[in-house]
């Protein structure tokens, strides 16, 4: 079969609804950039970056689709060692204090971290296809859990706790998928949850209690008992600890969360702002270029991982509903693909790509109307920002190709 | 092992999609909540973020003088200001500001630090700034960062009048007003307030009514436009005052006074109204108005003339023997021999072992009541007071109006004082002041004290048999629009009353001082109008006595009455007579 007739026919197989979708998402992005940018003589440019990125983003989701599965399958490890030397190398050019997420290439910055969610992903693909693991020891999971800890541990080392926790997320999303049974599942997350019931002492004993309750009633040699039991509890006592160990940045972003006027100017500042243009903007919104919050600069950096605000101010809750609706539908799209696609190596990429779009889209809109903390987690294909862009498209088009009823051959 | 089969269970499926779900479900309810429930609070706030009401001044109220003539109105004038947020970080813009205004940068620092109102708000630092400066300004503006001027209504004086005490001027409200004002939220830190005189006295009409105007501010508060849908409140401004000074006979009043010390005031007696007011010297309106520097203050303040003290109502003199009419009035209703009665005047009236002195020393001779008036025969009164007694002098002195505010319309008048025996008693004990304080007072020295104001009432009391007008400035409060918010007319009030004949008396002598033969102030005499005087010389302990000349005419067409102060003048007829006559003379040649 030559390169010409895969295309021609690869053409036919694609599903246009996830592109459809993709080029709305992008438009209305570009449509809040272009608002935000309407009203300033002050010469920035983020509407003709954000167009070319999507235009090369564009490219890079067809790419994405066309490549053969078998190629990506085999590149995947090397890809995955390419992203952690990639992780390595702002550390390495770090500069005192600075946060260095970024790489220079002339003027154009890119954020390798952004790029490591896609080889991830298909490095833990890759592993569950080809060990055909259903997961019925939990030893099994040792190798997955060190591949995402590397690159978690880089980023945190950045530092960038959102993009560490999307790490996360992609790892317990893809093992919940590959077959982990229920019980080793919440023993894998009860310690996380352990840690976060220790700010709070009922709760903190409430946990403990189910804790005790689902160990007593499962079959597990019994030391096993009593060291998931005290592994909980000595996680949940150095808490505190580790919370002291947290940048106050980071902890401020935090509590911001559960109070956001005790911090007015900080993160606090961003999140009161963001809830009174959503709030202002009410069900249709002040029209395009009308908001005032967005206008009037009360909301920095706003092009970025406030960029939902405009949209919110703008055009109201039907607007923020109609991007909500689009997400929805291209993600539970991929759940049920992800469900129906005969291979593993494509089912568990499909659900990863989901994981990575919930994380995204949950926690940005949930940050900016005040129900998440501020963690700097750009909303997929709406923020600027060229590397997410890249790689929110690359991830689009692997989607698209895994789920294609495939009859050329690949 | 690419072609591995998908083995994942329906379960997994079905709750990865309940948690998608679940989540959009929080997610939209959280939205919900915001954008419709909570709508309306929010919109709210985000008006109030970026809507500022600035306040645009409303021009104060002009003051014309009886005939319309503009008097004060309002001239743009220059203020530079500092926003300090914007000036923290550079230098160079203050000290480029030093250089253009030739004032350190630490003295600059010192007005921000004293105007500060907020790090975004304006700090004034200048006023009244030339205009060349602000040009000067305009061209270096990249390098003045922070720096901003703006256009405030300032007092003009347009006259060249020196109506300085009655005008009065107007200065920056201090902390003290603005709370006492707080009811009448209408006034805020940096608002020009009436402070003395006229402008302090009808502040509330001048002031008018602060507008608004909406403009939007961005995050930093910094002024970004016109907000189009919520119509500014137009300002309201001041209503304007009409005077009753007469700028004609003001500036004759002025040309004769000169460089002298004193005071003339000159109403009309039949209405009250105040047709000239001086009192010198007096002081720079344009100085005093809106900022001065502590070194003209003081300058002002240590001047031994002292030319912030407004004599005309203020300052306490001896009347002299300006008060005589008002014994010989007593006598001539309460003694039925007083035009026949006479004493002998040899220069000099013993009292127990104490002589009091005539002015005349060789002594007038023989004196009758009207003699004694024409030419102020002190030792006649000496003996007239033995039969009135301090109760009933006192009691026809406060009817004319002394020791008691004439409730003109300009603040800080002075009551002046009007001894009775209980204030003697007071003041020297019980029985302890003697007969001799008496006759002090009834040539007006000693206790006795007036003001300038009070005597020109006097006059116009005499003028009028004993009828009294209010005095008063302002004629009419009228607004811009034409309607006359207030009208002066004062109230006439009967109060010393006498018969036709004691009062025809007491004109005659009057004439006969100006007219008479012997009378002491000839030098007033009006070739073809009558003119009615007394003259005074009040003593001074600290040097030359001040002299005094009060009258009035009764032509219909000149109904004035006046008082005429001349500090250490010397005797009244010598010198206030001729400054009245002079005055007068000028008022008979005013062009039709």
């Amino acid at each position: 079969m030559n390169i010409r007739s895969y295309v021609v026919i690869r053409l036919k197989e694609l599903e246009w609804s996830t592109l459809i979708f993709v080029l709305l998402l992008s438009a209305s992005g570009l449509l809040a950039i272009y608002s935000i940018e309407a009203q300033h003589v002050s010469g920035s440019d983020y509407f003709f970056r954000q167009s070319i990125w999507t235009v090369v983003g564009i490219g890079l989701f067809l790419t994405a689709y066309f490549i053969p599965r078998k190629i990506i399958h085999n590149l995947t490890y090397p890809a995955y060692g390419i992203g952690i030397v990639l992780l390595i190398i702002p550390i390495l050019m770090k500069s005192s204090g600075a946060v260095s997420r970024w790489i220079m290439i002339g003027s154009i910055g890119i954020q390798p971290s952004e790029f490591m969610k896609i080889f991830l992903l298909l490095a833990l693909a890759k592993y569950f296809a080809d060990h055909k693991r259903k997961l019925s020891n939990i030893k099994e999971l040792m190798t997955p859990v060190a591949m995402a800890l590397g690159p978690t541990i880089l980023v945190l080392a950045q530092p960038d706790l959102g993009t560490a926790l999307v790490y996360f997320g992609i790892l317990i999303v893809i093992i919940f998928w590959a077959g982990i049974r229920p019980l080793h599942f919440f023993l894998l997350l009860a310690p996380i949850i352990s840690m976060l019931a220790a700010f709070q002492t009922l709760s903190f004993f409430i946990w403990m209690g189910l804790i005790i309750v689902i160990l007593y009633f499962n079959h597990l040699p019994f030391w096993t008992k009593i060291l998931n039991f005290f592994i909980n509890v000595g996680l949940g006592g150095i808490t505190n600890l580790l919370w002291a160990l947290l940048k106050p940045y980071q902890q401020q972003r935090i509590l911001s969360m559960i109070d956001s006027d005790s911090d007015p100017l900080g993160a606090g500042y961003q999140v009161s702002q963001s809830l009174t243009a959503f709030g202002s903007g009410g069900p249709f919104g002040k029209g395009l270029g009308e908001g005032t919050q967005t206008h009037l600069k009360f909301l920095p950096e706003q092009h970025t991982d406030f960029i939902m605000t405009v949209i919110g101010e703008e055009f109201g809750f039907v607007g923020v509903m109609v991007v909500i609706t689009l997400f929805y539908l291209l993600i539970a799209r991929l759940i049920t693909q992800a469900y129906n696609s005969k291979f593993r190596f494509d089912s568990v990429i499909l659900i990863g790509i989901a994981s990575i779009y919930i994380f995204h889209v949950f926690v940005n809109l949930g940050m900016i109307v005040g129900i998440m903390p501020v963690t700097g987690i750009p909303l997929p294909f709406i923020s600027y920002g060229g590397s997410f862009m890249v790689t929110s498209m690359v991830l689009a088009g692997l989607s698209a190709n895994m789920s294609s009823v495939r009859r050329a051959v690949g | 092992m690419l072609q591995g089969r998908n083995i994942v269970e329906g379960w997994r499926s079905l709750l990865v999609h309940g948690l998608l779900a679940l989540l959009f479900l929080i997610l939209i309810g959280r939205y919900y909540y915001l954008m419709i429930v909570f709508h309306e609070k929010y919109a709210e706030k985000a008006t109030a973020n970026h809507i500022r009401a600035v306040p645009v001044l409303a021009s104060r109220g002009v003051i014309y003088d009886r005939a319309g003539n503009l008097i004060v109105d309002n001239a743009p004038s220059y203020t530079i200001s500092v926003i300090p947020i914007e000036v923290k970080d550079k230098p160079e813009s203050l000290e480029r500001l030093s250089s253009v205004m030739e004032i350190s940068v630490e003295e600059i620092n010192r007005r921000i630090v004293k105007n500060r109102r907020g790090s975004f708000a304006p700090a004034k630092v200048f006023s009244r700034v030339p205009f060349e400066k602000i040009s000067h300004l305009q061209e270096h503006r990249l390098e003045l960062i922070g720096v901003t001027y703006s256009i405030e209504p300032i007092r003009n004086y347009v006259s060249d009048l020196d109506l300085s005490h009655a005008l009065g001027y107007t200065r920056e409200i201090n902390r003290d007003d603005l709370n006492r004002f707080k009811k009448d939220s209408d006034y805020q830190p940096g608002d020009q307030v009436g402070w003395k005189g006229l402008e302090k006295y009808y502040e509330s009409e001048l002031h008018g009514q602060r507008g608004f105007r909406y403009v939007e501010v961005n995050a930093l508060g910094q002024e970004i436009g016109e907000v189009q849908d919520r119509a500014p409140i137009n300002p309201i401004p001041g209503h304007d005052l009409n005077l009753s000074i007469d700028s004609y006979i003001q500036y004759a009043v002025e040309t004769a006074l000169a460089d002298s010390s004193g005071s003339v005031v000159i109403l009309n007696h039949k209405t009250g109204e105040i047709l000239a007011y001086a009192s010198r010297p007096g002081y720079d309106l344009e100085m005093l108005s809106g900022r001065i520097s502590s070194k003209d203050w003081n300058a002002l303040m240590q001047d031994p003339r002292k030319p912030l003290y407004d004599r005309g109502i203020q300052g306490l003199y001896p009347a002299g023997s300006t008060l005589k009419p008002i014994a010989a009035l007593y006598s001539l209703e309460n003694h039925s021999n007083a035009k026949e009665r006479t004493y002998i005047c040899r220069g000099s009236y013993r009292l127990g072992n104490r002589s009091f002195g005539c002015w005349k020393k060789v002594g007038h001779g023989k004196m009758n009541l009207h003699d004694a008036v024409q030419q102020s025969c002190n030792v006649y009164f000496y003996n007239l007071i033995q039969d009135i007694g301090l109760e009933d002098w006192a009691l026809i002195a406060r009817e004319f109006g002394f020791g008691e505010r004439a409730n003109i319309d300009i603040p800080g008048e002075n009551k002046g004082l009007v001894p009775d025996t209980k204030y003697m008693n007071r003041k020297y004990g019980q029985n302890k002041w003697t007969k001799g304080n008496l006759l002090n007072i009834v040539v007006g020295q000693g206790d006795v004290l007036v003001t300038p104001l009070q005597l020109a009432q006097f006059a116009g009391m005499l003028a009028q048999r004993g009828t009294q007008f209010e005095p008063h400035f302002v004629n009419r409060v009228v607004s811009k629009n034409g309607d006359v918010i207030e009208e002066n007319i004062s109230q006439s009030r009967d109060r010393v009353t006498a018969s036709k004949d004691s009062w025809d008396f007491v004109h005659q002598a009057m004439w006969d001082v100006v007219n008479g033969k012997k009378g002491t102030a000839r030098a007033a005499r009006q070739k073809d109008w009558e003119i009615y005087g007394k003259t005074g010389t009040a003593q001074n302990p600290h040097g030359e006595d001040h002299a005094w000349f009060i009258g009035f005419s009764l032509d219909e067409r000149y109904p004035y009455s006046w008082a005429v102060l001349l500090e250490n003048g010397g005797g009244g007829g010598g010198i206030a007579a001729p400054l009245i006559g002079k005055i007068l003379r000028n008022i008979a040649k005013r062009p039709s």
